[in-house]
């Protein structure tokens, strides 16, 4: 027995010894049975030293990246791991043979119904995508013309129907110093024949026509206005039920009044 | 299984119960595992690219892989990468592993053990390395985990008993050379530089621990 390799012992058994001291352990335990059967005894008591400690359970994302990563290593090399040895064919083989067959059969089956999808998705993808051109031409052409409509200092003021027709309600959207406006009105009932609403800018000198106004069956409007002052110049806005034409006064029932 | 027999079950291991004999209760807990399928018989499944052997073999041991490395490094994030890689290092070595040179825990706490020493080595810093009232306390008080299987949970509680008794009996210089070597990798001469003791001493120390804590846990009954 060599007394200094000796010594080393519990700290091979304890994984602690330079690399150096841990080849000359393992030279010396290849010659000395005796040795060998210490390192395993001790070994047996290292190995329990972890059951000193709390367990700790671990977080469900740990578990879910290691089986993720193993999934992904099953794909890319699906012979990285050993395979057992194939046994001679029984009926039991012949049997799993046969199902692997008819399962093998189904999934060809079931890819070409896949690809006959994937053409339909194909083509509903390639008409979507002609739409989406068509809504982005259309895009454009609004652009250019918003400009002239939404300038920077656009406020919005909030519209409401007189007593005679409470339900009507809308917004102005206009930059004061602008001669445009664009009127978004709601609530209004659909008018006889003859008949035609009428949108008036209020001043100081009376009112000024500002556009003949037609609802659709939902009583819901959109009118771009323009004026020959700046919106910001005048004092309130009015709708009234005019003859069909409009008039140059308002002369009939008011249906919507509202300060600027 | 139903909730009632599962506390039923957790509640007579409980550290509290008075308890006749450990190895009886060890034979219990193996009794309730003899169904299972043993980790080397998994450990032999993983190496034939068996993903769901090794996804148990996670669940049975991943909390204590978890603790250890979280013993070495103390740091948790950290800790939890050591136990992915090490489960990753069974996947893609278990046909390396050989039963007849030590039982599958052996390895795998191997495995953990030296890659959380090399992660903390990288890092350069040494986490608190002496037993200390807390030390005590985590080994004294422990919750069973809720969603373990029971039988597992058995067998995790007898063996953290019989190896904290083990311990217990060791006087504390002996315990304290054997965890610095073990759960920090620290070599004799280092320890012998920490803790300001003759080379010799630790020599002796670390032997005489070693011998004892054999002969308390009496290896043949322990299935580490």
């Amino acid at each position: 027995m060599n007394k200094q390799i000796e010594e080393l012992l519990p700290f091979y058994a304890l994984n602690a010894l330079t690399d150096e001291e841990r080849d000359l352990v393992e030279s010396y335990l290849l010659e000395h049975p005796e040795a060998r059967q210490q390192i395993e005894e001790m070994g047996g008591a290292v190995s329990s030293l972890p059951y000193s400690l709390p367990p700790v359970e671990p977080s469900t994302r740990t578990k879910q990246a290691l089986m993720a990563r193993v999934a992904v290593d099953q794909r890319a090399h699906p012979s990285t791991q050993g395979q057992p040895s194939r046994p001679p064919l029984t009926r039991l083989n012949n049997i799993f043979q046969a199902f692997s067959l008819g399962v093998a059969a189904v999934a060809i089956i079931w890819a070409v119904i896949l690809n006959i999808q994937l053409s339909r998705l194909q083509n509903q993808v390639s008409s979507l995508g002609d739409a989406l051109i068509a809504q982005e031409n259309s895009l454009e052409q609004i652009n250019a013309k918003l400009p002239q409509v939404t300038p920077s200092g656009v406020v919005t003021i909030s519209l409401s129907g007189t007593t005679s027709r409470p339900d009507a309600h809308g917004q102005l959207i206009a930059d004061p110093n602008s001669h445009s406006a664009i009127l978004v009105i709601a609530g209004l009932a659909t008018l006889e024949p003859g008949k035609t609403y009428q949108v008036w800018f209020i001043e100081a000198g009376g009112p000024v026509s500002a556009g003949l106004l037609t609802v659709d069956e939902n009583g819901q409007a959109v009118l771009i206005l323009t004026a020959e002052s700046a919106i910001g110049s005048f004092n309130s806005i009015g709708i009234s039920i005019e003859p069909e034409g409009g008039n140059q006064q308002p002369t009939g029932e008011i249906v919507v009044y509202s300060d600027l | 299984m139903t909730d009632q027999v599962k506390s039923a079950q957790i509640n007579a291991i409980d550290p509290s119960v008075r308890i006749k004999s450990e190895k009886e209760l060890s034979r219990l807990g193996n009794s309730m595992l003899l169904n299972e399928p043993s980790d080397e018989t998994l450990a032999s499944q993983v190496a034939r690219g068996d993903s769901n052997a090794l996804e148990t073999l996670y669940d049975r041991h991943a909390a204590m892989v978890l603790s250890l490395s979280l013993k070495v490094i103390g740091d948790e994030p950290a800790a939890e990468d050591i136990l992915q890689e090490t489960f990753w290092r069974v996947w893609r070595s278990a046909t390396t592993y050989q039963p007849q040179r030590g039982s599958f825990t052996s390895w795998l706490f191997r495995i953990a053990r030296n890659l959380a020493i090399d992660a903390y080595r990288r890092r350069n810093v040494r986490p608190q390395i002496f037993f200390d009232a807390n030390d005590a306390d985590l080994l004294t008080n422990q919750t069973p985990d809720p969603n373990a299987d029971v039988a597992e949970q058995a067998q995790s509680v007898l063996k953290e008993r019989q190896v904290r008794s083990a311990l217990e009996t060791l006087p504390r210089m002996q315990r304290q050379v054997i965890e610095m070597a073990y759960f920090y990798g620290m070599t004799r001469q280092e320890i012998a530089e920490a803790t300001g003791e003759a080379l010799g001493t630790i020599h002796t120390r670390a032997r005489l621990g070693l011998q004892k804590l054999r002969e308390e846990l009496n290896t043949e009954e322990f299935e580490g």
